[in-house]
């Protein structure tokens, strides 16, 4: 028990800094302990997982590939959260992003015979440019339902925007075992091949990622002293006292959700059109959930999302790795979830004072 | 006309049966969830607790051959994973929104990785049928009264103590007045904290006993992700039915049901895709959460949650 504490309304970056080391140097502690006890050696494994991560190029690359989405859906969790709301939807809401990009990409279909030429160019770059729209409109068509029950009617958005995620996982059967099953070559679960691509930008990687990257500069932008950021922060923290400010709280809490969907919907875009090239029942890889702890470890800084996601890459490179030496894929999920634990709880105390003197 | 109408009853029988079944998951798990929310805390990791008590019943009944053995370790893993829940929430006062979306994602994970080498494999060591006595197999409704034991203690065994414990005893009132007043609580000298952790344990139990009666009865072999947002409907039920047990039970029954449509869907060859009909007992979720309280605005007092839900206590702050 704590004491004698009080708690800080302000708590210093070093405090925080601390207590997340040392909570995530337990949960590596306890990830080490799992992987002694399925049989392995967890010395072997760390240096299977560095070196394959930052030896390799390819490694490097895939960190890049995993950042994207996850930069994207962190973002719409860190979006959602500054109004003090949990967009646990990130997930189904990225997979309807993909579903309306796919829906955009199967029906246009390259022209080989214009191949190369100025008019393939404008066709493929109109396409790409209808499909992230689309794809944005319909991650924020999948946040509406509990948006609107959340900023009206008082209903709570954690259950319904995670429901949605199941619906939207439903949805993506349905299309690529019925209408968009791939006829050409039968895979299982999966659409046919989009053949508009997003363009290279260093090799293996994509232009999603500094699409993802400006994004979340485009967000720090806004959260630096706008209007609109303090009126979220009001919201968030003192729904009554931002009513009695004049804020009309509902809009607020209605527009956030969409935009945090819609912006988890572009993620799904870029998975499509950048990495997948096909819209896959797998496609959503977790990112909406891992999404959450990219969020929490960026805290109050948008621009922070970077790191975080970054340490997530990292992490989701190490299932990778895992998955060779027979563990299940599972392990990362695991390891998400210990994650967030043990920064809920480092948080928590770092907001502590054991003095008494900070109020 | 009598083999249609004979054809009609078994078909509505064997709808039933499928409802109890699949309802009697979401009921023990919801009803355990009301214990934790009555006690004024809101346990979000149903799901990974009840993937973890799955896989472990699967494991632990495959190993001794004892279904109930099977059962006890599922209760345990639930009781031991919700208090781990309960010492960073309870305790230590980390948010339960979190941490509860934690142990989700820790549960989902850890029982995929414990259950890489029983997957797909169908359990043998299954839990019995229960009969109810009275009730012979001749009479019309005889294939609906034998059913594993854990539809029975979902229904009938479970609301009844849970309805009597939490609203006709004192350690009922007790956890009930933990959830709304725990500052008054612990001024008429409740333990407030013992008693959450109690709440939040027995409801653990609940919930992996849950996943226990999905693996040992209703489906018996384990795969990943079949828990599926059971968990999720479960914590939303709970705010449906007002955070009463004996609702809680019915509307479970009504959930099976939705569920089992789907089932019925496919086997009876309707014209819908099937992933459409697995889609629908979210969509009922959803909507049963959201339309009520367009239509029903008043009910929200009458049907309101604790007071001093998902508030960590601190007595130093009183």
């Amino acid at each position: 028990m704590r004491g004698e504490g009080r708690q800080m309304a302000v708590i210093s970056f070093r405090r925080i800094v601390i207590a997340r080391m040392i909570a995530i140097g337990i949960v590596f502690l306890l990830v080490a302990a799992g992987i002694y006890g399925l049989g392995l050696d967890p010395g072997m494994v760390g240096r299977l997982v560095v070196t394959s991560t930052f030896g390799t190029r390819f490694g490097l690359e895939n960190l890049a590939l995993y950042m994207t989405p996850l930069l994207l859906t962190g973002a719409a969790v860190w979006l959602a959260l500054r109004a003090g709301l949990w967009n646990i939807g990130a997930e189904g809401q990225f997979l309807a992003g993909a579903s309306a990009a796919a829906a955009i990409g199967l029906s246009g279909g390259a022209n080989p015979a214009l191949a190369g030429s100025p008019a393939a160019f404008m066709s493929s770059s109109l396409t790409l440019v209808l499909a992230m729209t689309a794809s944005f409109l319909a991650g924020a068509l999948w946040s509406a339902l509990p948006a609107a029950g959340r900023a009206w009617l008082g209903v709570s958005e954690i259950i319904t925007t995670l429901l949605m995620n199941f619906i939207a996982l439903y949805m993506v059967y349905a299309l690529v075992t019925g209408p968009w099953a791939d006829k050409v070559t039968g895979a299982q679960m999966s659409s046919a091949r989009i053949e508009v691509v997003l363009p290279a930008f260093a090799g293996a990687v994509h232009c999603g990622w500094p699409i993802a990257l400006l994004a979340v500069a485009m967000l720090a932008l806004l959260f630096r002293r706008s209007r609109f950021s303090y009126c979220l922060a009001l919201c968030g923290s003192n729904p009554e006292a931002a009513r009695y400010a004049g804020i009309d709280v509902g809009r607020h809490v209605f527009v956030t959700l969409l935009l945090s969907g819609g912006i988890a919907g572009i993620g799904g875009m870029i998975e499509v059109f950048g990495t997948v090239h096909r819209l896959q029942g797998g496609l959503a890889n977790g990112y909406g959930y891992l999404g959450i702890v990219v969020a929490l470890l960026a805290r109050k800084s948008a621009l922070a999302l970077v790191p975080a996601a970054l340490l997530m890459a990292i992490i989701l490179n190490a299932g990778i790795v895992l998955q060779t030496v027979q563990v299940s894929a599972s392990a990362v999920l695991a390891m998400t979830g210990l994650l967030v634990f043990a920064i809920a709880v480092a948080d928590d105390y770092a907001a502590w004072s054991r003095s008494g003197r900070a109020s | 006309m009598v083999p249609l109408r004979e054809s009609i009853v078994t078909l509505v029988l064997a709808l039933v049966l499928h409802a109890m079944a699949y309802g009697s998951i979401l009921a023990l798990a919801a009803q355990g969830e009301v214990l934790a929310e009555r006690a004024g805390v809101v346990d979000l990791g149903v799901e990974g607790l009840m993937a973890l008590g799955a896989v472990l019943a699967v494991i632990v009944a495959d190993a001794t051959h004892s279904p109930w053995a099977g059962c006890l370790a599922a209760a345990a893993i639930g009781a031991a994973g919700a208090a781990a829940f309960g010492c960073a929430t309870v305790i230590l006062g980390a948010s339960q929104t979190l941490c509860g979306v934690a142990l989700t994602l820790l549960g989902l994970g850890a029982s995929g990785v414990l259950g890489h080498s029983v997957a797909g494999r169908p359990v043998t060591a299954t839990l019995p049928q229960w009969t109810l006595p009275g009730l012979s197999s001749g009479s019309p409704i005889g294939p609906v009264s034998s059913q594993g034991p854990m539809v029975w203690i979902a229904f009938l065994i479970l609301p009844l103590i849970l309805h009597v414990f939490l609203f006709r005893t004192a350690p009922g009132l007790a956890l009930r007045a933990v959830g709304e007043a725990p500052a008054s609580a612990d001024a008429s000298g409740l333990p407030v904290i013992r008693i959450r952790m109690l709440a939040v344990s027995a409801g653990g139990a609940l919930a992996g006993l849950a996943g226990a009666a999905m693996t040992l009865s209703v489906l018996p072999v384990w795969s990943e992700g079949m828990i599926a947002g059971r968990g999720w409907i479960a914590v939303a039920l709970v705010i449906l039915c007002g955070y009463r047990p004996v609702l809680a039970a019915l509307s479970s029954l009504f959930f099976g049901f939705v569920m089992s449509l789907g089932f019925f869907g496919q086997a009876q060859g309707w014209p819908v895709a099937p992933p459409l009909m697995n889609m629908s007992p979210y969509v009922v979720t959803i909507l049963c959460m959201i339309v009520p309280s367009i239509l029903f605005p008043k009910l929200r007092r009458l049907w309101a949650a604790p007071a001093a839900l998902g508030a960590p206590y601190r007595r130093e702050e009183r």
